[in-house]
């Protein structure tokens, strides 16, 4: 598991509001709430057959009853700016009309050096690869 | 020689971008097949669902379309994607095509998401890019007779 998706999960549930890993299976009964989740392989650097270097697709997900989220919306997007730096996007803002909810939806990308283990000479196995 | 491929230029473009496209919906199609389903419920109670067996069959249904070229300052460009028209039938309702699509990519409140469409982007992004590669250089082998 990449280290700053652990870091997300862990920032993204100090939050006021109930946060689930990988969706619920019964909505909670609040205004407001969450659900982060790690999609998808989005690409990978390989050498000396092996995996050097992963990046992962995953999405942040809010849910609520208010037009504002409860104030939750800018709290999310900080969370994402110190855990990901630019590497995340809004990627849809839908409404709801069977539950009336208003729904955000980012997307993320976090990488996971595999081999992280020192070469040698200073660089890990990532950065002798050409991957800084 | 050199002016005939600079007037042809733009049509060996389209032509390459109308592979690459071709490509990702294939991808798209691909990635549309692995979606998960189960039999319809109605989300009561606040239960979360699966998209039903007809939902997933309704996406699969040869929905996914290459939108109409359009020329910008680069070339031009176009889209992949569910037609902005179209309906289906489902548990009695008439309900717009996209909207099913983008519940199955997106998620809602009570469908677990599952993100083909976004899948498909990373999936075919690099055999889409060859593809258009050797179309263009094909043309200009074609063209150059091949030096």
């Amino acid at each position: 598991m990449p280290d700053d998706y652990t870091t997300l999960v862990a920032a993204l549930k100090t939050l006021d509001i109930p946060f689930a890993e990988n969706g619920w299976t019964s909505r909670p009964n609040v205004n407001t709430y969450g659900v982060v989740q790690l999609d998808f392989e989005a690409s990978a650097l390989n050498g000396d057959n092996t995996k050097l270097c992963s990046s992962y697709e995953g999405s942040v997900d809010l849910f609520s009853l208010s037009r504002d989220g409860d104030g939750m919306v800018e709290a999310v997007t900080e969370i994402l700016d110190e855990v990901c730096g630019a590497s995340w996007s809004l990627n849809s803002h839908m409404w709801e009309q069977a539950t009336r909810l208003f729904h955000w939806e980012w997307t993320f990308e976090v990488d996971d050096a595999v081999h992280d283990e020192d070469n040698g000479d200073g660089g890990t196995a990532a950065d002798a690869a050409g991957n800084g | 020689m050199l002016q005939g491929m600079a007037e042809n230029a733009p049509k060996a473009a389209a032509s390459a971008l109308y592979e690459g496209a071709g490509v990702m919906r294939g991808e798209m199609e691909k990635q549309a097949k692995m979606i998960r389903t189960a039999p319809f419920k109605y989300a009561s109670n606040g239960q979360t669902r699966l998209p039903s067996p007809e939902e997933k069959a309704v996406v699969e249904r040869g929905a996914i379309g290459v939108a109409k070229f359009h020329k910008d300052d680069d070339g031009c460009d176009t889209s992949v994607g569910f037609s902005n028209t179209g309906y289906a039938m489902l548990a009695g309702r008439r309900v717009p095509i996209p909207l099913i699509a983008n519940s199955i990519n997106s998620g809602t409140s009570f469908m677990q998401k599952q993100p083909f469409v976004r899948k498909a982007k990373y999936a075919g992004r690099t055999k889409a890019v060859d593809v258009m590669k050797k179309s263009i250089t094909d043309y200009l082998e074609k063209n150059t007779g091949g030096k």
